[in-house]
């Protein structure tokens, strides 16, 4: 049982001090330091065959604060996903830059530098990806107000203050009874 | 139909009855609306028997379709758009997002009320409004204009400083074209 798994995991944690674990079928996570990261990722590309960078994604971790990063990288040979997490600083992110690696990870770590405010030294490209004249905290922190700042910059109408049934505004508005298949979906 | 001839000139009454049967639409949809656009101008419901098809430009088309929530980014070219229109121009939303912010009413990059940005003419509500419901807000439109009482594209010259305002609100950059008309 999961041999292909196991050998995977010892090949990476003997190259690098890495803790790691098997997932379950086809999936392996490492966690490691966020210096040695590109190094990993350079080596299972390089040596190990695990050619295609999935994603990159970030976790805020408000309560550590931290950020974890994640790395996937996907095997074409044998089908099997490996995991390189690492934990940064959430207060002075900086993590390296991997896009001599794939070219592809620019235009993501790009996303993070505009999402999270993540910084990866020696990164090119516009400093504007996706918003334009942003000039609060990063939206997708968790600590940014999503609903204040759109109360705050779009003011909607009112009326959205309750979360009344549609069904009963209907029903009451028409004079019809909801049926009573309907209303065992209802909220109360 | 009687009535509202009875007010108006008959060169006024020719003049709305031909508008009213051909509306150019501009091919410009945000949003998840636009999913609906094709179903309704292709042969299920053929909107084009009803004179509504699509127009490439800005400047040969009659309407402009808001089909669904609109981030800040996206107003921009959607007053660009809308600006480069000719009168008579008419505005259609869709669903409840334009209305009054819609799932997306809590978005940092979305805006919520459409209407106080640029006039809307009909809003057809739904989340998405199917083509049954869209055909019957172009008909909405189609009435409107017969009754003469689509001018929207005056009341936003009128009302340029109110919506100028609004729009600079929310488009914190502004590096837009000035117009003469
Ligand atoms: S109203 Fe619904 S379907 Fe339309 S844009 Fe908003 S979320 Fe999408």
């Amino acid at each position: 049982m999961l041999e292909q798994e196991q050998a995977l995991l010892s090949q990476v944690t003997s190259a690098f001090p890495v803790k790691g674990k098997v997932m379950r079928n086809r999936r392996v996570e490492v966690w490691a330091e966020s210096t040695t990261v590109s190094s990993i990722l350079m080596y299972v590309k390089n040596q190990m065959g695990y050619q295609h960078l999935n994603h990159i994604t970030c976790i805020d971790r408000i309560e550590d604060t931290k950020f974890q990063l994640v790395y996937t990288v996907f095997s074409h040979q044998t089908k099997m996903t490996l995991f390189v997490k690492t934990f940064i600083d959430r207060n002075a992110p900086v993590m390296d830059n991997i896009d001599h690696i794939w070219d592809q990870a620019n235009t993501y770590e790009r996303e993070l530098r505009e999402m999270y405010g993540i910084q990866f030294p020696g990164l090119v490209g516009a400093q504007e990806f996706i918003l334009e004249d942003w000039d609060e905290m990063p939206p997708m922190r968790r600590d940014f107000k999503t609903e204040e700042y759109s109360e705050k910059t779009f003011s909607s109408l009112p009326g959205r203050e309750n979360t009344q049934d549609v069904r009963e505004t209907i029903s009451t508005r028409s004079g019809e009874e909801i049926p009573d298949f309907a209303k065992k979906y209802s909220r109360d | 139909m009687e009535t509202k001839k009875d007010s108006q000139t008959i060169a006024e009454y020719i003049k709305n009855w031909s508008r009213k049967h051909s509306l150019f639409v501009m091919a410009y949809g945000t949003g998840c609306g636009a999913i609906e656009i094709p179903a309704t101008m292709t042969s299920r419901y053929d909107a084009e028997r009803l004179g509504i098809r699509g127009a490439a430009t800005p400047r040969q088309a009659d309407v402009l379709l808001i089909t669904g929530y609109l981030a800040t980014k996206t107003l921009k070219r959607v007053i660009r758009v809308y600006e480069q229109m000719q009168d008579p121009k008419y505005v259609i939303a869709f669903g409840s997002c334009t209305i009054n912010g819609g799932m997306y009413y809590d978005s940092y990059n979305t805006i919520n009320v459409l209407e106080k940005y640029i006039p809307v003419d009909v809003y057809i509500n739904g989340c998405m409004p199917r083509p049954e419901a869209v055909i019957a807000g172009f008909k909405q439109l189609q009435d409107k204009i017969a009754r003469g009482d689509a001018d929207n594209g005056t009341r936003y010259k009128e009302n340029l400083d109110w919506y100028r305002a609004n729009q600079q609100q929310v488009i914190k950059n502004w590096r837009m074209p000035d117009y003469n008309w």
